[in-house]
């Protein structure tokens, strides 16, 4: 009996060693620690297919009010792009205290193409290149500030050559 | 892993506001194109940047596959002095990462 008991406390030691040491290897060897970092990736709104479901993926509301108090230009002349594999975005703002901005297009396959998070550090202009699909788009830029309504611009564009979005 | 990159960065200081430049070179594959010999080209595009000046974070932008080949951004930060630590890292979707430092000049 005494024996017996002895028995089960060493299985069930020996268990519980392979088990933690499995963990640790598997911790150890990186095979969780990407899936924590992509974690931060929001891939819902990442792989939305209509702008008003980026909208709720990303920011949790879609109800937005325009305002040129945020405002952006988009490349050199504004309307028209040869090369839609880099369309240079400028985003300015007299708005105070944007936490989130998002670019978006809302021809091309997944429309976010970007997501800022900005801290009260980062001023605008705030200038990038986008890819955006062929034909005719609108680009829309979205900032957020806690609390505040959800502000909306949009320019449209004409592009000779897709952007291979 | 952090690939040797010829990722580029620029920051001054410019009537007391920090100008900081990102070049980041990477091949911002879609996943959704084919190359000469008609084989499908693996998505493969940057998904997180973040940069810090001093040790605090400042920006966190997150990209998906319509963000341009050799991804560029230019912003500002409020304030700073020369000789800050600017500092960026990125990761892309498969696990490939940067990182790329200056110095406010």
């Amino acid at each position: 009996m005494n024996q017996r008991l002895i028995n089960a406390q060493r299985r069930d030691l020996i268990k519980k060693t392979i088990s933690a040491s499995t963990l640790a290897m598997v911790a150890a060897s990186g095979l969780i620690l990407p899936q924590r970092v992509l974690a931060h990736w929001p891939k819902d709104a990442f792989t939305a297919e209509t702008v008003e479901d980026v909208l709720l993926a990303l920011l949790g509301r879609t109800e937005t009010t325009e305002d040129h108090m945020l405002n952006f230009s988009v490349g050199k002349p504004p309307v028209h792009a040869v090369d839609g594999q880099s369309v240079p975005v400028e985003i300015y703002s007299e708005l105070e205290n944007i936490e989130r901005l998002a670019i978006l297009v809302d021809n091309n396959p997944f429309p976010l193409v970007m997501s800022f998070e900005l801290s009260r550090n980062v001023l605008l202009p705030f200038k990038t290149r986008i890819k955006v699909a062929e034909g005719e788009s609108k680009i829309i830029v979205v900032a957020s500030s806690a609390g505040g309504p959800l502000y909306m611009i949009t320019h449209d564009i004409k592009v000779d050559t897709g952007g291979n979005a | 892993m952090v690939m040797a990159a010829d990722d580029r960065i620029r920051a001054t200081l410019r009537s007391g506001l920090t100008h900081v430049r990102l070049l980041l070179m990477h091949p911002m594959h879609t996943g959704r194109h084919f190359n000469a010999e008609k084989i499908l080209i693996e998505a493969e595009f940057i998904q997180d940047i973040r940069c810090w000046r001093n040790d605090i974070e400042v920006l966190a932008i997150k990209c998906g596959v319509a963000t341009s080949q050799n991804p560029y951004f230019s912003f500002q930060l409020t304030g700073g002095t020369i000789g800050d630590v600017i500092l960026v890292r990125w990761v892309d979707n498969i696990g490939a990462k940067g990182l790329v430092k200056t110095r406010v000049t």
